[in-house]
């Protein structure tokens, strides 16, 4: 019998989030080889759809754990440019979860969005991206990419355009929607600013007959002013998120991006 | 259990809890408050197990008034602070399942004061806010976003407000209503959110 290190017989000291997980034994002479084909990268996204525009945003560090593996690797992607740097795209993709899947998904839904063009002589409507998007990923409904998606763009009517999706492609239009680790901090700060959830005008009655305000579309400065607002408080309370705040805005003149910095601690 | 939070503003302090009892997904009563008067102005929060709620916050009322009889004096926050960490750290190996929240005013010195406890009395002191409970990370995320320093006692209510009831609208396990508190130098004003119902 092979010699058994004694402290193979304990619990796995190995941290569970570890792409290649540690040789476990499961009892005296017998050892387990795993490998686990998913990991949790961290990070946050989240997007917003205005009257002419779509703002996605999403941090830029990659982490596994308690480590930082890159402070910019960004998770927010052009889709269908005409090269690498995708110039000419009109759609955004971003992807939180396992930053493999993420940058495959992309790969994949970025060559589709081509073959269209190239097929149909037009570029893709958001909407037909959005179901396409949709059919790649319940594709995989047995052995999923470990990512949600959000996806946005400037639909037909020229309006702003937000879809966001689960693992296995149930997806729906929105106007935003915050996504990855730190979701749960992001997401009721964007139902009080963006869609006015709990707001009411003032002095229109008492009770029941207190009059909500209604959604308006929002200005993109004040839009954008929200982004940052919403990243830094994630950053403040969340480790998984920081380093840098990747801004893609989509309008009818393209895609803008704007890069800030944040807290890298 | 869901939770309350308290935050903090200018010669004032506000702590707000919803009024949801349930066991897991199960809602058992939905006028449950988690907020208790222990003086003039030092309130307690509780979530947690709500057996232990009542019978800390029971606990908390006989050692207060004690102190009163004793010191002829009303206890202080920081007082109340300590008073609750030392109670919570004598059970260190067979806890109370409660994550408390103080907020009062410092009659001597007029200052507000806020802090938070864990489950065996570890205290968290903050200059801005402390949330606890099921929708710890919603509130962070929308108190983080619309506190500010200094806010005056009206803005201060306004902004608890919608911190809170944006944030436990996002927690399936919590809302049903809620309580606000705005303690200022000699005054309290308590309100009922009405919030949404289910």
């Amino acid at each position: 019998m092979a010699f058994i290190h004694p402290s193979s017989l304990l619990p796995s000291s190995n941290p569970s989030y570890s792409f290649r997980e540690g040789i476990k034994s499961s009892a005296p002479g017998i050892q387990e080889h795993r490998f686990s084909p998913y990991a949790d990268n961290g990070g946050s996204t989240l997007g917003i759809a205005g009257k002419d525009f779509t703002i996605i945003a999403g941090d830029t560090r990659q982490s596994s754990g308690y480590s930082i593996n890159t402070r910019y690797a960004p998770k927010v992607f052009r889709i269908g440019g005409d090269d690498d740097s995708g110039t000419g795209a009109k759609i955004i993709l971003a992807v939180t979860g396992f930053a493999a899947d993420g940058n495959a998904l992309k790969e994949r839904l970025d060559s589709m969005v081509k073959m269209y063009k190239y097929q149909h002589g037009k570029d893709i409507s958001v909407k037909a991206c959005a179901q396409r998007l949709a059919t790649i990923l319940y594709s995989k409904r047995f052995f999923p990419y470990y990512t949600q998606a959000i996806l946005g763009g400037i639909d037909e009517e020229g309006v702003g355009a937000l879809y966001s999706y689960d693992y296995v492609g149930s997806y729906e239009r929105e106007q935003c929607r915050a996504v990855g680790a730190a979701a749960s901090l992001i997401m009721p700060f964007l139902d009080n600013q963006v869609n006015l959830k709990n707001q009411y005008v003032p002095g229109s009655g008492v009770g029941h007959d207190l009059k909500a305000k209604a959604a308006e579309p929002l200005e993109q400065s004040h839009v954008e002013q929200l982004v940052r607002d919403a990243f830094s408080g994630a950053v403040e309370r969340h480790i998984e998120v920081g380093d840098g705040l990747q801004m893609l805005i989509a309008t009818k003149d393209g895609i803008r991006e704007i890069y800030t910095p944040l807290k890298r601690d | 259990m869901a939770n309350p939070m308290s935050i903090i503003g200018k010669n004032a302090v506000a702590i707000a809890c919803d009024l949801r009892l349930g066991l897991q997904a199960l809602t058992v009563s939905n006028d449950f408050p988690k907020i208790f008067q222990y003086g003039p102005d030092v309130f307690l929060g509780l979530t947690g197990l709500a057996t232990d709620v009542q019978t800390v916050s029971d606990l908390f009322r006989y050692k207060v008034n004690l102190y009163r009889l004793r010191e002829e004096r009303d206890i202080s926050p920081q007082t109340m602070a300590n008073l609750v960490s030392t109670s919570l750290y004598e059970k260190r190996f067979g806890p109370f399942f409660v994550n408390p929240v103080v907020a009062g005013i410092n009659r001597t010195t007029g200052e507000p004061f806020i802090c938070g406890f864990d489950s065996i009395g570890c205290i968290d002191f903050a200059k801005d806010f402390i949330v606890s409970g099921t929708s710890a990370d919603q509130l962070f995320g929308t108190c983080e976003a619309l506190w500010q320093p200094d806010l005056e006692a009206e803005d201060l209510f306004e902004t608890i407000s919608q911190a809170l009831l944006s944030a436990v609208d996002r927690d399936a396990l919590a809302g049903w209503g809620a309580h606000v508190y705005i303690v200022e130098k000699d005054k309290v004003t308590k309100r009922l959110l009405k919030g949404r119902q289910d």
